[in-house]
């Protein structure tokens, strides 16, 4: 008779091993065709890129393994976050005791699941789908969806930036300490122990006598205090605490999860499963990041190595279950779920070669480089043969705005014969934007430009940038100044507050009422704007009022739905400032279909979705730059500082059409806010 | 009336069940215009039987006519349209959905696009619930009824389905005397309509009143089948008894030690138990019988914590405790093998080695870390000891046959090393093998001075095996009787209410 | 006859609609003017569309999350449809297509190869939406030919259309529940799928259908929405699926299934959709809206295990213990 388990079986019950085999042909695949994939400092910035997620994916493996789920972690985290950045900054505790308080709050969320699972025995995803709105709302209802919590101290931000022996991420040994207690917890205690059986039968197990719905307890509220310790490495990493902290993190944890071989019907899983599972995804993320890939087809790929995996998981069920009604474990049954597995893996493995693959070109290009002996590895100037690489890095790939200055930047990067990388987060996201920012790094191009999301957070990330060779700038929205060689200004905050305010005056002949559609009431750009407009009002213009500022959430419809409430609202209202590039076109359809023709729109847009109520009328104006040309100048001074041309003491730049651009203390001015109306709107086709 | 026809026949039917046989070559007929009733104790085989005929379950050997024709392959949708209708006491209706539709559900043929007519369906809910004498409304959620108001709903929808033969499984078990004079007036209805009816009841005083023929199983095997006009209750009795007591049980005597436990009018009305007086010694097997719904796992599960008691005291070892959970009776010594070995006894997907130290995980660890190597060790003991057939105590407990399961059931609780053991039909649905070996332990156990408490529906293993033998009717404990004085036949008539 | 117990939920529901109402019309009386609702049942139709189809899906035991990407995809395509020159009635009938074979692929996996529907439209949500900001680079879909907003019919016909469209299929749908075998059907598999299986509804089919299904309302609902305006987003349906899941719920249909009428749901979409409008026409400000939406339903289900409509964990359900 058997007295112990096979080690793999022991290692591996659920055939993890062959997310080794993913893991090692991923890395095949992209130190190959990623730049400076295979090395320690890359490797190293993947595990910090895993941390927070990673911590929400052990304790999810805990939850699913009990054959439940937990939906709520990542708002969690945007709660804890906020009330982290209140206690620390309002309330002005000390950052220690901040920290306690957080993860009691954590603790107190967590019961609040617990509660309603373990004893009112509700199914967990019901309850959990409304505690990921609830703990959302709340801490959007405590900022005011505004506030966004910096300035913390250095010793608090070595938490999450710091390297420990100058290489080693600091919440590397969180991580580390997490996962360490999480597999002891689980693999050697009897409260894992009884949660495996729990999962497989919860009557079954309160027959053996265990506590069920104690240890059901135990685990959602260590979710909501995991979820706060989370929050609070994400703070420490990005500098800055906002409601919206931790938007999307419980997908890719519950992808990690149930990738790891942690079955959603409970009773199997193990913590290596989890933790391969997530570095299965973060590499697959970081490599086809560095290979040049856009960012989508990790997502897509994610969803479908989801779906592969839990129906192999399903058919390994029915064929255990065939097996147990036969009462026999068969040979074959094993050598099946073996194949099964293989050829699951085996599909994974060619679809992502066939998509690295179709990128042929610079997989090519990239082995000529590797053959012609001029390394992409070093920055800085470029050797002969080597052409320029520019990243450049909007807020939001998906914004139209963004997208027109994409335009521009390709126009340039073809006149220059340079590269241009484009990547960024999909929507705002400034966890995603240093993310991108590391893995240039490590790829090592030449030149980093940067539409900055979040100020404090990608400053220290751009003076890693720096210290390696490579240059930075930023475009459109600052980082702190010394981060960055140069800012590509279209126009200050100020700047554009003023020209809207002024635009606004205009219109409503310096006097009335006027209302402000805004992007989410936490962006950080529109509400540098907001204070401006306020300022410039108080200033220059005491017969206009403001009486509300609405969110739009970039959502076009949504704008639509706010103006109709707001001219109902304000019946006086006679000018809608949309400051956001999808809510214009959404007010002025409102305002159109409402029949009133006394009201205008004006705000901040681009001219081709604003075309149709320029011409109408409804639009008066908007105020904007040509976002082409600023792409356009972003690549050619990018150029520039790469050949060096371009100095910090310069008064002036050539810039291909453009003609000579004004250069003034340490910014690239692209000019005066532009105000696009009827009369020259139809010149332009962005 | 002339001699009827065979309407429905089962002809040398043998099945087994791993390793179990339950039926041995068993017949049975049924007559058109007849009212049947099927008798035996728990295991005898009914309900095997008439899944048989119903078509839920396959015989190994044997064959079905209908009609006089032969069924080659019987099949739940085969049955259904051949026109067998079964009603078990457990009803089987849609909880959310009213009881027109419910019944509806079942008897309608309809396209998917059909329209469905609330009327029509609402009339004829109403008639045949009248016909029944149900005082049911037909747009009541089937949910909010009680037991027998949705016992007579099924009823009523199996006379819609114009059933030729109608099973009833315990139809009375919770009727009052009125509902079941309804009821009886309703099954001749139907027996005068020419329909044949199973009638399954342990409940023999009924059966001169409404059954023309009763047909006696006992061990798998058909015993005997009479005209209801020509036999009594004591001679139904003894049919359905009478066998030989083996030698294989004869219970060591074993000094006795102190009262173990003592319960005092014990009750908890959500159970349906009351007023239950009780005494175990160490070493001593009490053994529990009666009729399944007697409450005799539902008493257990109030000694175990799973359903606390809220009346009455429970007094272990001369001191009173108020079990409220199954950790704390755990913590007190009590150990409960249950009965449903599958969902209760095991978690079929864990291994043997963590199954058995399940109840006992605290025991082998310290400060809550496993020590995995005292577990291996008394995981293969255990095993060793038993003699548990498995080449890895690592293996799914679902790889096991069901008489090694329950040696894994049972090695779990020993592993607590309890005072009192329950034990809920230790040797249910296990081989002969197997049995002999659980009660060579039983013994042992014993004469360790472990006080027993053992469930069992088998007559003969509760007289060899008991010490003492309690019978449980209707909630309560009837009577208490001692090894010498009880027989087969006493037990029974006691455990059937006499 | 109506049972008037059986609908205690809805009736609750109902009751804190008209009260929100009552105090809202107190507070700002304008609100309750004719355009005011109409706006209301405009910007709500889409959300009304997929509630229904929502509705559905939990009745049988599942639930979707994936209807805001499938939303997204099927807006840009009946833009890029339009701008190819299709007629209206074919593009109509492209676009329902479209969603309706997004949802078939849910359906299969759902219905037939039994995967928990949670982690299937998890996956899809993810995917479809990555896909399509791929495809589209973040571009929307412009100088559409002008008889696609409002069908061509000009603004006051088109709204009419929208919101009679709606209604009209909201009554149209919640007959055929309570009417027709299908619907039935429905009922039948979430009470309890076994039994309806022994009664000879094929479980797996009629998953299959309520999948597609919502797919194809999804797609309507996405191109009833889209001719509203004159230029095409491709971030549609942001946090749709939250709203359509929270407006059943809050609604009176059970999360286990077997229990709802669409008749609660048109309620929930109502209360959820005026809790916005309803803030700033009281003055106060926006950012409470997602508290507050998480509270309701945090009550909803409250309520629930109060009026004992819960199936607890325990019991052997099989569609509770399919959903984590």
């Amino acid at each position: 008779m058997q007295l112990a388990p096979p080690w793999r079986a022991r290692l591996f019950p659920n055939n993890e091993w062959v997310l080794l085999l993913v893991i090692a042909l991923e890395c095949a695949i992209f130190s190959i065709t990623g730049n400076n994939f295979a090395t320690a400092a890359n490797a190293f910035e993947i595990t910090r890129l895993s941390v927070e997620v990673g911590l929400l994916a052990l304790v999810l493996t805990l939850i699913i393994i009990t054959g439940g789920i937990d939906l709520s972690v990542g708002s969690m985290i945007g709660l804890a976050a906020v009330v982290l950045g209140g206690l620390w900054r309002d309330a002005h505790l000390p950052i220690v005791v901040a920290i306690a308080i957080t993860l009691l709050v954590g603790i107190v969320s967590g019961s609040l699941n617990a509660f309603m699972i373990a004893r009112l025995g509700f199914p967990p995803l019901i309850v959990t789908l409304g505690t990921f709105s609830l703990f959302r709302g709340i801490a959007e209802g405590l900022t005011r969806g505004i506030e966004n919590y910096s300035g913390f101290s250095q010793r608090f931000l070595f938490l999450g930036q710091g390297y420990v022996f100058g290489v080693i991420p600091t919440q590397l040994f969180i991580l580390m300490a997490a996962i360490a207690c999480f597999w002891w917890w689980l693999h050697s205690t009897i409260y894992g122990r009884s949660l495996y059986a729990i999962g497989f039968s919860p009557e079954g197990a309160r027959y053996a006598g265990i506590p069920v719905a104690r240890r059901l307890a135990f685990v959602y509220i260590l979710s909501g205090l995991v979820s706060s310790l989370a929050a609070i490495i994400y703070v420490a990493h990005l500098g800055q605490a906002k409601s919206d902290a931790g938007t999307g993190y419980e997908l890719m944890a519950i992808t990690a999860v149930v990738l790891g071989g942690t079955s959603i019907f409970g009773g199997r899983g193990t913590i290596l499963g989890t933790m391969l599972g997530l570095f299965a995804i973060v590499i697959l993320q970081n490599g086809l990041r560095l290979s040049g890939q856009p960012a989508e087809l990790a997502g897509v790929l994610t969803g479908v190595l989801l779906v592969g995996t839990i129906v192999f998981d399903r058919v390994s069920m029915r064929i255990r279950q065939a097996a147990n009604a036969d009462k026999q474990l068969s040979e074959e049954e094993f050598d099946l779920r073996n194949s099964q597995l293989a050829i699951l893996s085996g599909v994974i493995l060619v679809a992502a070669l066939i998509v690295t693959g179709g990128n042929w070109w610079s997989t090519r290009s990239l082995l000529k480089e590797l053959k012609g002996g001029g390394t992409a590895s070093n920055a800085g100037s470029g050797a002969a043969g080597h052409k320029p690489v520019i990243a450049l890095m909007p807020k939001a790939k998906g914004d139209p705005y963004f997208v027109s200055c994409k335009q521009g930047a390709d126009e340039a990067a073809k006149e220059l014969g340079v590269e241009l990388l484009w990547d960024g987060p999909t929507d705002l996201d400034p966890a995603k934007q240093n993310e991108v920012v590391e893995a240039w790094i490590t790829r090592g191009v030449d030149v980093i430009a940067v539409s900055v999301e979040n100020k404090v957070g990608i400053s220290t990330v751009l003076r890693k940038a720096k210290e390696k060779g490579i240059k930075v700038i930023t475009w459109d929205a600052d980082a702190e100044r010394d981060a960055r060689d140069f800012l590509i200004n279209q126009a200050t905050p100020q700047g554009i507050g003023y020209t809207l305010t002024d635009e606004a005056a205009r219109i409503l002949n310096n006097k009335g009422e006027f209302a402000i559609i805004t992007a989410s009431l936490s962006a950080a750009n529109q509400n540098e704007w907001i204070k401006f407009i306020k300022e410039r009002l108080a200033q220059k213009y005491p017969d206009m009022k403001l009486v509300a500022i609405q969110p739009s959430e970039g959502d076009r419809d949504r704008a639509f739905a706010e103006t109709q409430t707001v001219l109902k609202v304000y019946p006086n209202v006679k000018l809608l400032m949309a400051i956001a590039a999808p809510a214009v076109p959404g007010a002025a359809e409102a305002v159109q279909q409402s029949g009133r023709k006394d009201v205008k729109v004006t705000g901040l847009s681009l001219p081709n979705m604003n075309k149709p109520y320029i011409h109408s009328g409804v639009v008066e104006s908007i105020v904007l730059w040509n976002t082409v040309d600023l792409g356009y100048l972003t690549v050619y001074a990018a150029k520039a500082l790469i050949t060096g041309e371009l100095k910090p003491a310069d008064k002036e730049l050539r810039a291909g059409r453009l003609g000579v651009v004004e250069v003034a203390d340490g910014e690239v001015r692209l000019g005066a806010p532009f105000i696009f109306n009827k009369g020259n709107i139809d010149r332009f086709n962005f | 009336m002339s001699e009827s026809a065979s309407l429905l026949r089962a002809v040398d039917i043998d099945k087994s069940y791993a390793g179990v046989h339950a039926l041995r070559r068993a017949s049975f007929e049924l007559r058109a215009g007849e009212v049947h009733a099927l008798i035996g104790e728990n295991g005898a085989g009914k309900s095997t039987l008439i899944k048989i005929m119903t078509g839920a379950v396959v015989p190994d050997s044997g064959a079905i006519e209908f009609n006089g024709k032969p069924i080659t392959q019987n099949s739940p949708r085969l049955a259904k349209q051949l026109g067998i209708a079964a009603i078990y006491q457990q009803p089987a209706l849609f909880p959310e959905l009213s009881v027109a539709e419910n019944m509806a559900i079942g008897l309608e043929e309809r396209a998917i696009w059909s329209r469905v007519n609330w009327g029509e369906r609402r009339r004829r809910a109403t008639d045949l619930l009248a016909r029944v004498g149900a005082r049911v409304d037909p747009d009541a959620e089937a949910g909010d009824l009680t037991m027998p108001q949705q016992q007579l709903v099924e009823i009523a929808r199996a006379l819609g389905a114009d059933a030729k033969v109608l099973i009833m499984d315990e139809p009375t078990a919770s009727l009052s005397d009125e509902d079941t004079r309804n009821l009886f007036s309703v099954i001749e209805q139907l027996r005068d309509r020419g329909v044949g009816i199973i009638y399954i009841s342990h409940r023999l005083e009924e059966l001169p009143l409404i059954a023309g023929r009763v047909t006696v199983l006992r061990d798998g095997r058909t015993i005997d089948t009479r005209a209801m006009s020509e036999v009594n209750r004591q001679q139904l009795i003894q049919l359905m008894v009478g066998r030989e007591l083996s030698a294989v049980f004869p219970k060591r005597a074993v000094p006795l030690g102190d009262v173990v436990l003592e319960l005092r009018r014990l009750g908890c009305d959500a159970s349906g138990i009351h007023d239950v007086n009780l005494s175990v010694r160490a070493g001593e097997i009490v053994g529990l019988a009666g009729l399944v719904g007697a409450g005799r796992t539902e008493l257990a599960r109030m000694i175990f914590g799973i359903t606390p008691a809220d009346r009455g005291e429970i007094l272990l070892r001369e001191e009173e405790i108020r079990i409220e959970s199954a950790p704390q009776a755990i913590q007190s010594g009590i150990a409960y093998v249950p009965e449903d070995r599958r969902r209760h006894g095991v978690i079929l997907d864990l291994a043997i080695s963590a199954n058995i130290t399940l109840a006992s995980l605290d025991r082998l660890a310290r400060f809550g870390t496993m020590d995995f190597r005292h577990e291996k060790q008394v995981a293969a003991d255990y095993t060793r000891k038993l003699g548990i057939k498995t080449p890895s105590i690592f293996a799914p407990v679902a790889t096991l046959s069901g008489g090694n399961q329950q040696k894994v059931a049972l090695s779990r609780w020993l592993v607590t090393k309890p005072s009192l053991l329950i034990l809920d039909e230790p040797t249910q649905g296990i081989d002969v093998a197997a049995k002999a070996e659980v009660h060579e332990l039983m013994m042992e156990l014993a004469a360790q001075g472990v006080a027993i408490l053992m469930i069992s529906s088998e007559l003969p293993e509760i007289l060899g095996m008991s010490d003492r033998i309690a019978v449980m009717c209707k909630g309560t404990i009837v009577a208490t009787l001692d090894r010498a004085e009880a027989t087969q036949q006493n037990i029974l008539a006691l455990a059937l209410g006499h | 006859m109506m049972r008037l117990n059986r609908y205690k939920r809805e009736m609750s529901t109902a009751l804190a609609y008209v009260v929100l109402l009552v105090v809202v019309a107190i507070i700002a009386p304008s609100f309750c003017s004719g355009a005011n609702l109409r706006d209301l049942a405009l910007n709500n139709a889409p959300v009304l569309l997929v509630s229904i189809a929502m509705t559905l899906v939990i009745l049988i035991g599942q639930i979707d999350i994936s209807v805001g990407s499938q939303f997204a995809v099927a807006t840009v395509a009946a833009g890029w449809l339009a701008k190819s020159g299709m007629p209206i009635p074919l593009l109509l009938l492209c676009v329902i297509l479209i969603g309706a074979s997004m949802g078939a692929l849910n359906g299969v996996l759902v219905g037939w190869l039994r995967l928990p529907s949670i982690i299937v439209t998890l996956a899809m949500l993810v995917a479809w939406r990555d896909a399509l900001r791929w495809t589209t680079g973040g571009e929307w879909v412009q100088n559409l030919p002008a008889n696609f907003q409002w069908f061509g019919m000009g603004q006051q016909l088109g709204q009419w259309t929208i919101v009679l469209a709606s209604l009209i299929l909201l009554g149209l749908l919640s007959w055929a529940l309570g009417n027709l075998a299908a619907g039935r059907a429905v009922y039948a598999v979430g009470s309890d799928a076994e039994a309806a299986r022994l009664a000879g509804i094929d479980p797996a089919r009629v998953t299959f259908a309520v999948f597609t299904f919502m797919g194809a309302l999804v797609g309507l609902a996405a191109l009833l929405n889209a001719v509203r305006f004159s230029t095409v987003p491709s971030n549609a349906g942001l946090g749709l699926e939250l709203k359509a899941v929270a407006a059943v719920v809050v609604g009176g249909t059970a999360i286990t299934g077997g229990r709802g009428t669409l008749t609660g749901t048109f309620i929930g979409v109502a209360l959820l959709g005026t809790i916005g409008p309803a803030l700033t026409f009281a003055g106060i400000n926006p950012f409470w809206e997602k508290a507050i939406q998480g509270a309701i339903i945090m009550l909803a289900l409250g309520s629930d295990f109060v009026l004992g409509r819960v199936k607890r964990l325990h019991t052997a359900h099989p569609q509770i213990t399919q959903i984590p």
